[in-house]
This record gives structure tokens, C-alpha cells and sequence, in this order.
């Protein structure tokens, strides 16, 4: 049962492109990261999600027209010790979450600061969406939507208020990544090997969390 | 072999010895084929446990002692040995007000708050850490105390897992405070350091043993893009708590506790080795990352008693000298 590769199709019937990005997820502890993932990739959610240790890699595939994307996640550790192990995960993506809680303004703060580092540091055609979470909590509130949008505008990015919890806007913001992102040669320059590559259909595998249904 | 579905099944608890749900994906089939087999190995390591004891209520160093830890330490004795051969016990006895005093004492926000954070995010499927009830104060207390001794390590996310377990095991907070701090200080290496350093270093001495074992295995995976840091983060600062069985961790532990933190390594190395052929037929990165997932949950990993023999039998020589050598060059790669 080890190898599952070969998507078994009939020679010849093409599905369109498929395409692979690496994604990273970034945020302080605790803002949903994991959640956001869980949701997107299981459709799961955890009223009590366990703290990540180092990252977490999943894979979920989305389709847009006729391309299909897999994205490669990976979900980081949120504590700011955990900080210069980040670049390690970023490194080589063409596309960025970066969490914040919306009833929690440091987080905000903090997520500015991530935003800062990833235009620094990361490739240059990173594509980078803003995420304030725990949108189910709006009663808490302390990061106004406008604030957010306004940042997120004068920094080009996309932004999103979601929610792990109820499911809302979660696959809605990686749909819009998907869009975002090129996909004639797989993306920005690829320093790894494993990004942004552009992968024969043979290479596929099924996933079950719902690509095209 | 293959076990019929007896009523007895029905009777199978949701809930393991130590608390934790089982959960859906849990392998009864192989955990109760294992378990039949090993109920016997723990009632003769008991019998000898208990000669080796009789009424005493700590033990020596011995190679006696180290060959048993090695084999296996009785869920009745295992407190007792784990805090006798570390000398977590003896820093008790010498130190008997710290703890209470540390608790007692003002507390720093910055080193408290994040371990608040993780209270309900440790063991969220174990019984013993949900609700109000239970381990949830002692492990912030545990993890506040910790902080506060080692201020310049404060606390790492990681550390919650482990002191969880200790909870569970010696089900006394001062004595998972002295445990733990007496493994941060004087068994691991710096894993804990707001840097990294040391962790980061232990995972590309994990890849360089791979590269000494295993060449071509290693080839192959640095062709398809692994990098070590990926793979053993989380391995080496929950000490395999939340990572492998919760039998086999404590296993780990009985030798870790004794031996020092070469046995995670050969823990490591192993998963990885009786693991090669899956490793090696990996085609890409993401194939090769999910392939990794899995080495810390099949069935041979929850065979305990049969994973810790090959440890120490499967691995070839492990010469500690060597070791120390090679994590020092490790260290020195990263800055």
C-alpha cells in the first residue's frame, strides 16, 4: 500500500493545469493558525486546539477553472521564541497567511510586524493575505474591520475576517490566494524544490478534502 | 491473527491507562495484540523490580538499575526510580521551600502569560486536563515555577507537554517541577534557550547519524528537498510526548531519564531507519512529509517493549564520544 502515486486516468484526457504553492502561515500564539488549517484541510474545528511545536505540514488542493492548485501549508508555532525558525518556513513560499485575532489588538500589532518581515525578507512576489480570525466574536472586538482593511490596502494585501469556528471565509481566503497567484510558470522564483513547480498530471494525488466537487 | 470482534471488544474504554481518548483513529486491533503479549513482560520486569527494591524508597545508580531502566520501569515504581536516578529526589530533600517559595513570590506577566495561553491547548483529549478539575493548575503552576527559577530560559511552548506528562505520571507538582528542572539544567542539552540554538543543532545531528547509517536513504531525502530541521522540532522539545504512544514515551523517559539524550537520538534514527524502504520510495517532498507522520504512529511504535530493543540492538555502534564530537561540529553550523 506504500505508493499512491498515479491518478490512474485514461492516457490522454487531460484536466487542465495543476499547479503547487507552498503556503506558510504566520501569527502570535494563539490567533487560529492551526484552526484556520484544520478547517480548510479536514473541515474540522477544535474548541481547544493543541499548541503547535515547531510547524505543522499539510496539503489541501483547491480547483479554479480549469487549474488545479495544491497548496503545501505550513502551520507555525506561534511563540515569539519560535521567531527566527520562521524564515526557515517562509523561505521559497509564493504565499502568506498572516493571522491575527480580532478581539486581541497586540495580535494585530504583531501581525504588522510579520507583514514588515515577509516584504523584507521573503520572496518578492510573495503573495500575502491578512487574516483577522475569531470573526465569531465580534462582540469582543477590538481590532475594527476598517482599521485592518485600511492597513491591508496600503500594503497590497488581501484581507479577509474569518472564522475557524463557524467556518466562515476560511476557504474563501485560500480560494483567493489561489487566484492571486501566478499560474503560467508556478509562480515567483523558485528557490526550492519543492515550490512552485508546475507538476505533471501523473504526479497528482487524489486528496479527499474536495477538489472539484 | 487476526482477532474476531468478541463482545469483550464492546467493553474497550475510550480512555487509556494515563487518561488520554483514545480517538477515532486509534489502532485497537494492534494496541490489543500488543497489550496480550505485553501484560506478561510487565508482571516478570515487576518481580524483578521488586527483588531489586524490596522496601527501599530510592535507588543507586547501578548497571543493574540501567539495564532494567532499559527494559522497562513498573508503572508502580516508575516515580519513584525516575526521580532516584536523575536526583531530581535529592534536590528536593536539599531544597524542601523553593517551590512553595517561587509560587509565593511576585510574578513576572511576561513569563506567566503565555503559559495561560496554553493551559487548555495541553492535552485538550486527555481527561485529567480538561475542565477545571484535574492537572490544569498544577501544570501552571509547574510551568510559572519553571519560568521563574530559569529566568533567562522562561518558557517554551513544548515544555507543556512535558511537564503535562510528568503530571500524569508523578502526580505531584513539586516533584514534575524538580524533575523537569533537573532535566532543563543538568540531562538535555539547551533545547529550552530563547534561541534555539541547541535544538536546531540536535536535529542536523540527527541528520548527520542518518547520513552516517544510511547514506543513500539520506541522499535520496535531501534530493526531494527534506531538510532536517523539518522533521525533528517537535521530536526533541516534547521529548516525543505527543509525538509517539504514550507506553513507548514513557519508555523513552525510563532511558532518557538514566542514560542522557542519546537515547532520542537513537529513538529518532530508528523511526527513521525501520522506516527506509517507505522513506526511500518517496517521490516528492510532500509524499516524503506525510511518510514522516506516520513513522511516529505505526503499529511498531506501539510495541514498546519490541521499538526500545531495536533501539538499542538495530542501530549498530552509537559511541557517545562520537556523538558528543559530531553535536558539537552541529552547533557550530548554526549561529
Amino acid at each position: 500500500m506504500a505508493g499512491r502515486q498515479g491518478a490512474q486516468r485514461p492516457n490522454g484526457a487531460t484536466q487542465g493545469k495543476i499547479c503547487q504553492f507552498k503556503l506558510v502561515l504566520l501569527g502570535e500564539s494563539a490567533v487560529g493558525k492551526s484552526s484556520l488549517v484544520l478547517r480548510f484541510v479536514k473541515g474540522q474545528f477544535h474548541e481547544y486546539q493543541e499548541s503547535t511545536i515547531g510547524a505543522a505540514f499539510l496539503t489541501q488542493t483547491v480547483c479554479l477553472d480549469d487549474t488545479t492548485v495544491k497548496f503545501e501549508i505550513w502551520d507555525t508555532a506561534g511563540q515569539e521564541r519560535y521567531h527566527s525558525l520562521a524564515p526557515m518556513y517562509y523561505r521559497g513560499a509564493q504565499a502568506a497567511i498572516v493571522v491575527f485575532d480580532i478581539t486581541n489588538q497586540d495580535t494585530f500589532a504583531r501581525a504588522k510586524g510579520w507583514v514588515k518581515e515577509l516584504q523584507r525578507q521573503a520572496s518578492p512576489n510573495i503573495v500575502i493575505a491578512l487574516a483577522g480570525n475569531k470573526a465569531d466574536l465580534a462582540q469582543k472586538r477590538m481590532v475594527e474591520y476598517e482599521e485592518a482593511q485600511a492597513y491591508a490596502e496600503e500594503n497590497s494585501l488581501l484581507f479577509i475576517e474569518t472564522s475557524a469556528k463557524t467556518a466562515m471565509n476560511v476557504n474563501e481566503i485560500f480560494l483567493a490566494i489561489a487566484k492571486k497567484l501566478p499560474k503560467n510558470e508556478g509562480g515567483g522564483p523558485t528557490q526550492s524544490r519543492q515550490s512552485g513547480v508546475k507538476l505533471n498530471n501523473e504526479q497528482t494525488q487524489q486528496s479527499e478534502g474536495g477538489c472539484c466537487k | 491473527m487476526s482477532r474476531e470482534s468478541t463482545p469483550s471488544n464492546l467493553l474497550r474504554s475510550s480512555v487509556d491507562g494515563y487518561g488520554f481518548n483514545k480517538g477515532e483513529n486509534f489502532d485497537h486491533e494492534s494496541y490489543d495484540e500488543f497489550m496480550s503479549r505485553y501484560i506478561s513482560v510487565l508482571a516478570r520486569r515487576a518481580s524483578r523490580w521488586q527483588a531489586l527494591i524490596g522496601h527501599k524508597t530510592r535507588v543507586s545508580k547501578s548497571r543493574k538499575v540501567k539495564r532494567y531502566c532499559r527494559k522497562g520501569i513498573p508503572s508502580e515504581y516508575r516515580a519513584m526510580i525516575w526521580m532516584s536516578i536523575t536526583g531530581a529526589e535529592a534536590r528536593i530533600r536539599a531544597n524542601p521551600n523553593t517551590y512553595r517559595n517561587i509560587l509565593l513570590s511576585q510574578r513576572d506577566e511576561h513569563l506567566s502569560e503565555p503559559i495561560t495561553m496554553d493551559l487548555h491547548r495541553t492535552f485538550p483529549d486527555n481527561i485529567y486536563f480538561t475542565g477545571t478539575e484535574g492537572f490544569r493548575k498544577p501544570l501552571n503552576n509547574v510551568l510559572v515555577a519553571l519560568a521563574h527559577k530559569n529566568i533567562e530560559r522562561g518558557y517554551c511552548q513544548g515544555m507543556n507537554f512535558v511537564a503535562g506528562m510528568l503530571l500524569i505520571v508523578l502526580k505531584d507538582e513539586e516533584k514534575a517541577f524538580w524533575l523537569m528542572d533537573t532535566l532543563i539544567n543538568g540531562i538535555l542539552p539547551d533545547f529550552y534557550a530563547p534561541d534555539m540554538r541547541s535544538v536546531k543543532a540536535e536535529q542536523e545531528l540527527l541528520g548527520e547519524i542518518i547520513r552516517w547509517k544510511a547514506p543513500e536513504l539520506h541522499a535520496h531525502l535531501e534530493s526531494i528537498g527534506v531538510q532536517w530541521f523539518l522533521i525533528g522540532t517537535k521530536w526533541f522539545l516534547c521529548l516525543f510526548a505527543d509525538v509517539m504512544p504514550v507506553e513507548t514515551v514513557l519508555r523513552i523517559w525510563d532511558c532518557l531519564f538514566y542514560e542522557g539524550p542519546k537515547i532520542l537520538l537513537r529513538v529518532a534514527a530508528t523511526l527513521i531507519l525501520q522506516n527506509s524502504s517507505k522513506l526511500q520510495a518517496c517521490k516528492n517532498f510532500s509524499q516524503a512529509m506525510d511518510a514522516f507522520k506516520e513513522v511516529t504512529t505505526s503499529a511498531s511504535c506501539i510495541d514498546c517493549h519490541e521499538f526500545m530493543k531495536k533501539c538499542f540492538d538495530e542501530l549498530g555502534p552509537f559511541p557517545s564520544a562520537k556523538i558528543s564530537k559530531m553535536r558539537e561540529e552541529c552547533l557550530k553550523k548554526i549561529y
